[in-house]
């Protein structure tokens, strides 16, 4: 290999490199940011901030996001040099558990089409993690109860439990495994015919507006089952 | 002294393939060797449809998607209002059901996380991720 | 310069201490950069699946080639790092990083024109937060410390690649 082989080499790499960076405009104060909403938070906002470091101004030609579930919104469509703005990006939890990763992606134009991937990164808390999160009994099975855990996460430090069936059919009983940790039992009264419901898992925390969650229970079977509400009961200021 | 830097990198080359392999074992039921999605955990539109009624489709997409337009018969499932329409899913499955869930193409992430979370949370067996989605299903009625 | 023994010639002027200071040096830069590809390696080799799912999100190889792909070129990165260190194929090793690296290099550039949303993948997914132009730079890094390596050892200090670099022995 000849020695002057790595300085060619060296010189093409730059001015691909240089050619790569000239283009851009718009420099992002982030591009990636990571968020930790806390209990309760209904949304987790993301402001990616970037100033226009050109001399032309630059045009969002378009913003969207990964997933229906992130809204972006630019406050402006075109940006003077030296001009700062920010792209808000508001991402609804909705009944999400654990690490949320969504994108953004943003076009520019003016001089030249730049295309940006910017990264929201949601750490949600841990709150009651519940297994297995739906019981069955198939019909004609024996009417035995099940059993589901529950463990409250580092970040919810829940103390007492209640649980609510939404069909009467199907008993519960709550008892407590160990600190932050509890078996609720359920059992249908008969498994002849197919029903269903939702168990309401109240904790004691946030003590103001508890937060609830919910397991499924039913039997299944070919018997069309007798009409029942399955959903789970609302309360005025759940999801 | 070309030929030292090629015989080095060939050893290098044919070292690395030992752990590969190894590694490769290990993982050989892990992986899916031919298609990025586990074969067993999905499913082509030919082969849902021939399950006919023994077949629950779950649409992953966001509500106003589902609203627009879906698969006859499909019940909506989204993480958005995950708790509000699970139950009504549950209510009717059962054991002997394959369950089919889609979004909107192959490369849309909403219908492997429904059908994450409904085999490690509800632990239920049999849940397949639509190949091609929503699209390819449209392509097969025509 | 075909002799059989090994060739270590000095410079006249050579003071002992530059020299095994910049002995040190420079072989400190050795068990960095081999260490760099050795920790890059091992997070690759540690989660092969996600590697797989990166390389795909290129769009250059099919599936089929990429997952194999991924089960190989960590170990590769982590064998050519160990060379680095232990001087042991050394300039095999160090033509293979700088292979390497270069077609990285070039397959991020073509992802980014087309567009496509790629998260790096050569870190594992702990870089997934690092944009486009820091991840270049700091390949750019990784290239330009190889090719001084691979100069250095190809000349300066009049040592011949005939033998083990640094080979003390007269």
């Amino acid at each position: 290999m000849n020695i002057r082989a790595p300085g060619f080499f060296i010189a093409i790499i730059l001015s691909i490199f240089a050619l790569a960076s000239a283009r851009a405009e718009l420099k992002w104060e982030q591009t990636a940011l990571e968020l930790r909403p806390a209990v309760g938070d209904k949304e987790a906002v993301g402001h990616f901030k970037y100033e226009n470091i050109g001399k032309t101004p630059v045009r969002f030609k378009s913003v969207h996001s990964s997933c229906g579930c992130t809204a972006a919104q630019t406050q402006k469509d075109e940006v003077a040099p030296g001009e700062k703005g920010e792209i808000t990006a508001t991402f609804k939890i909705g009944d999400r558990t654990g690490t949320q990763v969504k994108t953004v992606t943003v076009q520019a134009e003016d001089p030249a089409n730049v295309t940006t991937v910017l990264t929201l990164k949601a750490v949600l808390p841990e709150m009651l993690s519940i297994n297995p999160t739906f019981v069955y009994w198939t019909a004609g099975e024996e009417a035995k109860p099940k059993t589901i855990r529950v463990k409250a996460g580092k970040d919810f430090p829940a103390k007492n439990l209640s649980v609510t069936s939404s069909n009467p059919e199907f008993l519960t009983k709550v008892e407590s495994a160990s600190e932050g940790e509890w078996k609720i039992n359920v059992q249908p009264k008969e498994t002849t015919r197919a029903m269903a419901g939702a168990l309401t898992i109240k904790p004691d925390f946030p003590k103001e507006s508890p937060k609830l969650f919910y397991a499924n229970v039913s039997v299944t079977g070919a018997v069309a089952p007798a009409p029942v509400r399955v959903a789970p009961t609302a309360t005025p200021g759940g999801h | 002294m070309n030929s030292r830097v090629v015989r080095q990198a060939l050893v290098l080359v044919a070292l690395a393939f030992v752990p590969a392999i190894g590694q490769a074992i290990y993982f050989r039921d892990k992986v899916s060797w031919q298609s990025p999605i586990p074969a067993s955990e999905s499913v082509t539109v030919v082969q849902a449809r021939a399950w006919g009624a023994n077949a629950v489709w779950l649409d992953a997409r966001p509500d106003e998607e589902f609203a627009r337009d879906h698969v006859p018969g499909a019940l909506s499932l989204n993480e958005d209002h995950w708790n509000e329409l699970l139950p009504q899913f549950l209510a009717t499955w059962s054991p002997e059901k394959k369950v089919v869930v889609y979004c909107s193409s192959q490369s849309c992430n909403a219908s492997r996380e429904v059908a994450r979370k409904l085999r490690s949370e509800a632990q239920l067996k049999d849940v397949f991720v639509l190949q091609g989605g929503w699209e390819e299903w449209l392509k097969s009625k025509k | 310069m075909n002799s059989s023994s090994p060739v270590l010639i000095e410079s006249p002027n050579a003071d002992s201490t530059a020299r095994s200071k910049s002995y040190f040096a420079f072989r400190l830069i050795e068990f960095i950069l081999g260490g760099v590809f050795i920790y890059a390696g091992a997070i690759k080799a540690w989660d092969p699946i996600g590697f797989a799912n990166d390389i795909d999100n290129y769009k250059i190889l099919p599936w089929v080639i990429g997952v194999r792909l991924a089960f190989y070129l960590p170990w590769l990165e982590i064998l050519c790092g160990l060379a680095l260190i232990t001087h042991r194929f050394y300039v095999g090793g160090l033509a293979i990083l700088t292979a390497l690296v270069s077609i990285f290099m070039v397959a991020t550039i073509a992802a980014k024109i087309r567009g496509l949303d790629i998260t790096c993948g050569c870190f594992g997914h702990a870089s997934k937060n690092l944009n486009f132009s820091w991840h270049l730079a700091l390949d750019l890094v990784l290239l330009a410390t190889l090719l001084v390596v691979y100069v250095r050892a190809a000349s300066g200090n009049g040592l011949s690649l005939k033998k083990n670099p640094y080979d003390q022995k007269t």
